[in-house]
């Protein structure tokens, strides 16, 4: 009887053939995914380009750019001050980004993006038969959890390089320094050295061998904040923060 | 091909229109910590020294304090580059000036426990504090080393020095290469202001003062070989704006090549030229593995502004026989940094986020390399060439990156954090010492935690038995007769200190080896 390979699973891109290195490896849930048809309606189910209008992409297809921006939509959510990934052309970001890898990174990362949509996949791994573009955003935070969390290392740094990637892309954005109380840079690009150059003290006398950290603690420092010689600072301080827990107690409550 | 220039200068992709042949005295692969040293000591002894540098070249007024511009433009893989799980980040500079011009500025000389062990075990007998002294001190003296001010510990550090104070734990203000700091916080993302002594306004300039040419956007892809000797680096020419390649080619027929490319880049570089020396090449990559816990404070912080590392702790660098010790220092809080290394997502991760102007990040970086068992990571070539960093994390590692944990979440409390969370995926939240005992039950394991690396080292072992290392004392290439490593890959272990002025002075003493290798 005809026997698949049990190890691995393709996730091929449009006008790409087969190949052995034209594979994802997916170690024991390769078998799985095979088990339920790699070819049945499933894995034919097709994404519906949903993106803002915005410049030609170089690396993502129009559908793979949809999925990355659904991750964003809910690894960002709604919150008032965050403006949405759409508002900072996170697209065109994150193709930037990509841009720049190795194309053989860039096909890796294009695949993992085609099988985290899939809805093949979403039944296998998830039990979601449903491309995640499709699935509703509860569904969809679960199944990213499900790849967080999952007992297959390579499913977590799956997640990883996606949410690495969003959040590179999205927090590396002027428009949302304001949402996370970032003043931005000190200088303006144009700024000069500073006029008076603070001249440092003289290299403090350390003996060879231990380093600074292993000797006697230097003189108690006074609480002031730190001066910035020569620069302005832009905004004032955050007003003071009253820090309730992030975590609820039953999210991370160990009892 | 055989366009010949004379006079000292740094030449970028942008200026390299024909193929070159050079044919100095010594090629330098590599322009960071060990390649600036020595192409300037050699160059000040009269010696023609060509230096191959694969990123771009920028001077501080190129500085725009964006990370989206300075990660993808100053260093490795485009900010890109970790293990091949993910499961750490690995920092790495790939800029004229390597990773000394990105880093945080923090210099420790060699502690002598780390000399003491590579002679016993390594035999490494000529290393030793008082004799690597002057190498050091003429480095400080060139870099302007010295400790930070007091004025200048910005709350970051300064959480780390009241928490560690009052745990009663050892604590230091850290010295740092920097002439006219501001203390703006942005060395990462290259000195806007040109303070840090980073090579590329330091050594390297004297090296071109001294007759030196400095290719940037010049990427060595393999030696040429003839017996034992090296006798041709065959390099691409990189766009300076694409970082793709141009078609143009430098090749470099030295008399005594040096190879300064990192720890990861120079096995690298070895493998693609096919010298493995008994897959001992690539072998020991040690990385100091790095946890990291954010407290949120009541009052800002600011993380962002200021000297990024300024106070150290190593109470825990030695815990006792089979325990891998670690040491604790600050990083910076800016956004993309902050973002990517945070555990959770979504709303949780968001809301962390909007109080970043209340948090500290504190990191625990374990002393990898010590323990007889240990045998680090490995740099090896996956089959379409790319370079592939593996790191496995072994038992006492994890048990070392969990106490690290505790300890920084310890410091925080002790310096008045409303709170302290974890990198992990599900962020363990510390909010007073009985929840400490959390992070026992935490899921300690690739890919559900944050770690990272800013110290590349090993790879090219340095020892005395050619059977067990890749180096000899002298820095010289087992098997070959004109070819000298200088870098981080020559450690036989890693530091348990910041290793730029471990580099610096290594690459002090040798530039004396490869000048007598030079006939």
């Amino acid at each position: 009887m005809y026997r698949r390979r049990p190890q691995r699973v393709s996730i091929l891109l449009p006008g790409e053939r087969p190949g052995r290195r034209g594979f994802l490896k997916l170690g024991l849930f390769g078998a799985a995914f095979l088990a339920v048809g790699g070819s049945g309606y499933l894995a034919t189910r097709r994404t519906r380009v949903r993106l803002p209008a915005g410049g030609p992409l170089s690396v993502f297809s129009p559908e793979e750019a949809t999925v990355l921006m659904a991750v964003a939509e809910r690894l960002v959510p709604e919150r008032a001050g965050f403006p949405r990934p759409a508002a900072v052309k996170l697209a065109e970001k994150m193709d930037r980004v990509a841009a720049m890898a190795d194309p053989a990174t860039q096909l890796e990362l294009r695949r993992l993006v085609r099988l985290f949509e899939s809805a093949l996949g979403g039944l296998v791994f998830d039990r979601q038969p449903q491309l995640f573009t499709e699935a509703s955003p509860a569904h969809q935070d679960l199944r990213l959890r499900a790849w967080a969390e999952s007992r297959i290392a390579l499913r977590r740094t799956g997640h990883l390089a996606m949410k690495r990637l969003v959040y590179a892309s999205y927090y590396g954005s002027p428009e949302t320094y304001a949402a996370v109380g970032y003043p931005g840079p000190p200088l303006r690009p144009s700024a000069e050295r500073p006029a008076s150059r603070p001249t440092p003290p003289a290299p403090s006398p350390s003996p060879p061998g231990e380093g600074a950290a292993a000797r006697p603690a230097g003189p108690e420092p006074s609480p002031r904040p730190p001066r910035r010689r020569g620069v302005a600072k832009p905004f004032e301080a955050q007003p003071v923060d009253q820090s309730p827990p992030l975590i609820s107690p039953s999210v991370n409550d160990d009892g | 091909m055989a366009e010949r220039r004379s006079e000292g200068r740094i030449v970028t992709g942008r200026e390299i229109a024909q193929d070159l042949e050079e044919r100095p005295d010594v090629c330098v692969v590599g322009s960071g910590a060990g390649g600036a040293v020595v192409a300037a000591r050699l160059a000040e002894r009269g010696l023609k020294v060509v230096v191959l540098e694969e990123g771009g070249y920028y001077r501080p007024s190129d500085a725009d304090m964006q990370e989206a511009t300075a990660y993808p433009r100053l260093y490795q893989d485009h900010g890109q580059r970790a293990t091949a799980d993910l499961a750490i980040t690995i920092l790495q500079g790939r800029t004229v000036g390597g990773s000394t011009a990105v880093n945080w500025t923090t210099s420790f000389r060699t502690p002598e426990r780390v000399f003491a062990h590579w002679r016993a075990v390594y035999g490494l007998d000529a290393f030793t504090s008082e004799a690597l002294a002057p190498h050091f001190a003429a480095v400080e003296a060139r870099l302007n080393i010295h400790e930070q001010p007091d004025e200048g510990v910005n709350a970051n550090n300064r959480a780390l020095w009241d928490g560690a104070g009052k745990l009663g734990w050892a604590r230091a203000r850290t010295r740092r290469n920097v002439d006219g700091c501001a203390n703006l916080g942005y060395c990462g993302m290259g000195c806007p202001i040109g303070a840090r002594t980073s090579m590329d306004i330091s050594y390297l300039p004297d090296a071109v003062e001294h007759g030196a040419r400095l290719y940037a956007n010049t990427r060595a892809v393999s030696l040429e070989r003839a017996g034992r000797r090296v006798t041709a680096v065959h390099a691409e020419v990189l766009d300076p704006v694409t970082d793709r390649r141009t078609g143009r080619r430098v090749v470099v027929r030295p008399r005594v090549v040096v190879l300064s490319g990192g720890a990861i880049n120079t096995p690298a570089l070895l493998l693609r030229s096919d010298i493995r020396l008994a897959g001992k090449v690539g072998a020991r990559t040690f990385l100091h593995p790095v946890a990291g816990v954010m407290g949120l404070y009541p009052h800002p912080i600011e993380g962002y502004y200021g000297a990024p590392q300024s106070v150290a702790s190593h109470e825990f660098v030695e815990r006792g026989p089979g325990k891998i010790g670690f040491f604790l220092e600050a990083a910076p809080v800016h956004p993309v940094l902050a973002a990517t290394a945070l555990g959770g997502s979504g709303a949780l991760h968001q809301a962390f986020m909007a109080r970043l102007s209340h948090a500290s990040a504190l990191i625990a970086l374990t002393v990898d390399g010590f323990l007889p068992e240990e045998e680090g990571g490995t740099v090896s070539l996956r089959s379409d060439g790319r370079v592939r960093i593996d790191y496995p994390l072994r038992a006492e590692l994890w048990e070392a990156l969990r106490e690290g944990s505790k300890a920084l979440a310890r410091v925080h409390l002790a310096a008045g954090a409303s709170a302290a969370y974890t990198l992990h995926e599900d962020p363990v939240e510390v909010r007073a010492e009985s929840d400490v005992a959390k992070l026992d039950r935490a899921p300690w394991e690739a890919c559900r935690v944050q770690l990272f690396t800013a110290h590349q080292m090993g790879g090219c072992a340095m020892g005395r038995d050619p059977e067990r290392s890749c180096t000899s004392p002298e820095f010289r290439l087992h098997a070959h007769e004109n070819v000298f490593v200088v870098d981080g890959s020559v450690l036989p272990t890693s530091l348990g200190v910041n290793p730029q002025l471990t580099i610096f002075g290594l690459a002090h003493l040798a530039a004396e080896h490869v000048a007598a290798g030079v006939r």
